[in-house]
Parts: structure tokens; C-alpha cells; sequence
């Protein structure tokens, strides 16, 4: 079975028939996920400036990234349940636009950004106060950050661009 | 006469310019809403909890006035790709009232009663919610554009 045939056996399951034939769900749930960028984005923004020492200076790093951890999952969360119900309910349609394969290539980025720094960088945040200036693993952690999750939400808004293959 | 003609817009003359605008407004928004919301959070009292309100809004202000700058430069340059389809849009018209009266509230109410606090706790979580509903409106209204 080829992936085309999975992606269309997915789209094809009732409910989610269902919810991409409905004018009013299917924008909600969009829109949903666009305010969750819009409300937890905007708090691995901050995340990030403070890493770089840019922004929230007079606040420790770990206040900031302590602080905001728990809402940045529970966001996170809501994000990809709606995100998923978006992509299963059109995954004939997805399957061929390039801009759909960037972004779960640079979601897959976000995990492996996560393997990699959660050990350097965000679970031990007060020994990056200790130090004399931000150490550098931080500010790279803060930078591919801020680069990953800007290509997500670029290829999130060209995925709508896309008009199919060329014939 | 004057006679704008959307077809001269160099927004409509090429493919990239378009999608660019609103992918920096989407950004210009995360900035701004998002740092609203962890006051709102805050107000609320679900989180950030050994800060106050009033030291929360002093650290995150100067930032969502950046996003504000960036939401409403692009906004306006969006708009002007097809003036007239938008002003008969419902759902634009309705997240023009939203955006008005968030940004109104914003600098008012809400700011009063983060920096003072509020006459009590509930009132405080109360000023959150319909700070983060006016928001939330705004991206629905600015979402469903599209659908109406």
C-alpha cells in the first residue's frame, strides 16, 4: 500500500469526512490553531529573547523558562490536536504539497532541538544565571529555536498557497 | 481624480510578496498576543505566579508594542490588495470592531488593573479572560475572512 493510499484511507474515516464537508468546524479548528501560535508562540518567543539576553533582563532565565514551560505544553498540546485533525481530514491533499512535507520535516527539527538542549540548556536554566555571561550553548539553542519554529509557521501559511502539482 | 486600482498594487504582481506580508503579520501578532496572554495568565492567577502583575506587564509591554508596530504595518499593506472584497467582508468588518476595542482595552482597563490591581483577585482573572476572548476574536475574525 503506497502512501497515497494510507493518507486516503485516513481522510476517509467518518469523522473526519465529516468534519472537512463542514463549513463551520473546520475554520474554527483553524482558527484555533492560528490563536494558539498566536498565544503560546508568542511565549517560546520570549523563551528564546531571553536566552539571547534581549528581552525580560531583570528576570532570571530560569523564571522565565520555569515560568512558562507548563503553558507552552499545554498550548503545544492543543496545537497538535488541532493540527492533526487539519491534516488527517485533507491528507489527499497534503500528500502532494512540498510545503506540508517542510513543516513535519521541521517538526521533526523541534524534537531532535529538544533531545539535544533540554540536557544543556532548559532543565537546568538556574546554572545559565550562574554563569558570568549567557553561554553559548544557550544562545544556540535560542537561535535554532527561533529559526525552526519561524520556517514552521511559514511553511504552516504556504501550505494554502499550494495548487497542486505541475502538469 | 484619484482612482485606486488594485491591479497596480505590486502586492498582486507577484507570487511571493503576498504570502510574506502575512507571514510576518502571523509573527507580528504571536509577539503581541502572546506576551498580552502571559499577563492575562498571570491575571488569572494560573501561572507566573511570583511575579506580579504590574512587574509582568513592565517586562513584556515594550515587546507587544513591537508586535502591535508589525501586526498593524502589515495589516493595513493586506488590506490594501483588495480593498473593496474586504470592506464587504463580514467577517473583516467584525474583526476590525474586535481589534479596536482589544487595543482600546489593552491600554486602558487592562493595563489599569495590572498595574494597580484590581478592586479584587476576581475581578483581576475577569479583566484575563476578556482580554485573552478580544484577542482570540481577532484571530478568529482575521481567520474567517477566508470562509465567510
Amino acid at each position: 500500500m503506497s502512501l497515497a493510499a494510507v493518507m486516503h484511507s485516513i481522510q476517509s474515516i467518518g469523522f473526519l469526512t465529516d468534519f472537512r464537508e463542514s463549513a463551520l468546524a473546520y475554520p474554527v479548528v483553524m482558527s484555533t490553531h492560528l490563536s494558539c501560535i498566536a498565544v503560546f508562540g508568542g511565549m517560546i518567543l520570549m523563551t528564546d529573547m531571553r536566552l539571547l539576553g534581549l528581552a525580560l533582563k531583570n528576570y532570571s532565565v530560569a523564571e522565565v523558562v520555569n515560568g512558562l514551560k507548563l503553558w507552552k505544553r499545554v498550548g503545544g498540546t492543543i496545537m497538535i490536536c488541532m493540527g492533526l485533525l487539519l491534516g488527517t481530514s485533507e491528507a489527499d491533499k497534503y500528500y502532494p504539497n512540498p510545503f506540508f512535507w517542510w513543516k513535519m520535516t521541521l517538526l521533526c527539527c523541534v524534537a531532535i532541538h529538544a533531545i539535544v538542549f533540554r540536557p544543556l540548556v532548559y532543565n537546568h536554566p538556574e546554572k545559565i544565571d550562574e554563569a558570568a555571561a549567557i553561554p553559548a550553548r544557550a544562545k544556540w539553542a535560542a537561535v535554532l529555536s527561533l529559526a525552526i519554529w519561524f520556517g514552521i509557521l511559514t511553511m504552516g501559511r504556504l501550505i494554502g498557497y499550494y495548487e497542486g502539482p505541475k502538469a | 481624480m484619484f482612482v485606486y486600482d488594485p491591479a497596480s498594487n505590486p502586492l498582486n504582481n507577484n507570487e511571493w510578496s503576498f504570502p510574506l506580508l502575512e507571514i510576518i503579520h502571523i509573527a507580528g501578532f504571536t509577539l503581541s498576543i502572546g506576551t498580552i496572554a502571559v499577563v492575562d495568565l498571570r491575571l488569572l492567577g494560573l501561572g507566573f505566579l511570583r511575579l506580579s502583575p504590574k512587574e509582568i506587564l513592565k517586562a513584556t509591554a515594550p515587546w507587544t508594542l513591537v508586535g502591535l508596530i508589525i501586526m498593524l504595518t502589515t495589516g493595513p499593506a493586506i488590506f490594501s490588495s483588495d480593498p473593496l472584497m474586504y470592506l464587504h467582508n463580514f467577517s473583516f468588518k467584525f474583526k476590525m470592531v474586535a481589534l479596536l476595542i482589544a487595543i482600546v482595552y489593552n491600554y486602558t482597563i487592562h493595563r489599569k488593573v495590572a498595574l494597580e490591581g484590581g478592586p479584587s483577585p476576581g475581578a483581576a482573572a475577569v479583566t484575563g479572560a476578556v482580554s485573552l476572548a478580544l484577542w482570540i476574536s481577532v484571530v478568529f475574525g482575521g481567520l474567517f475572512i477566508a470562509f465567510v
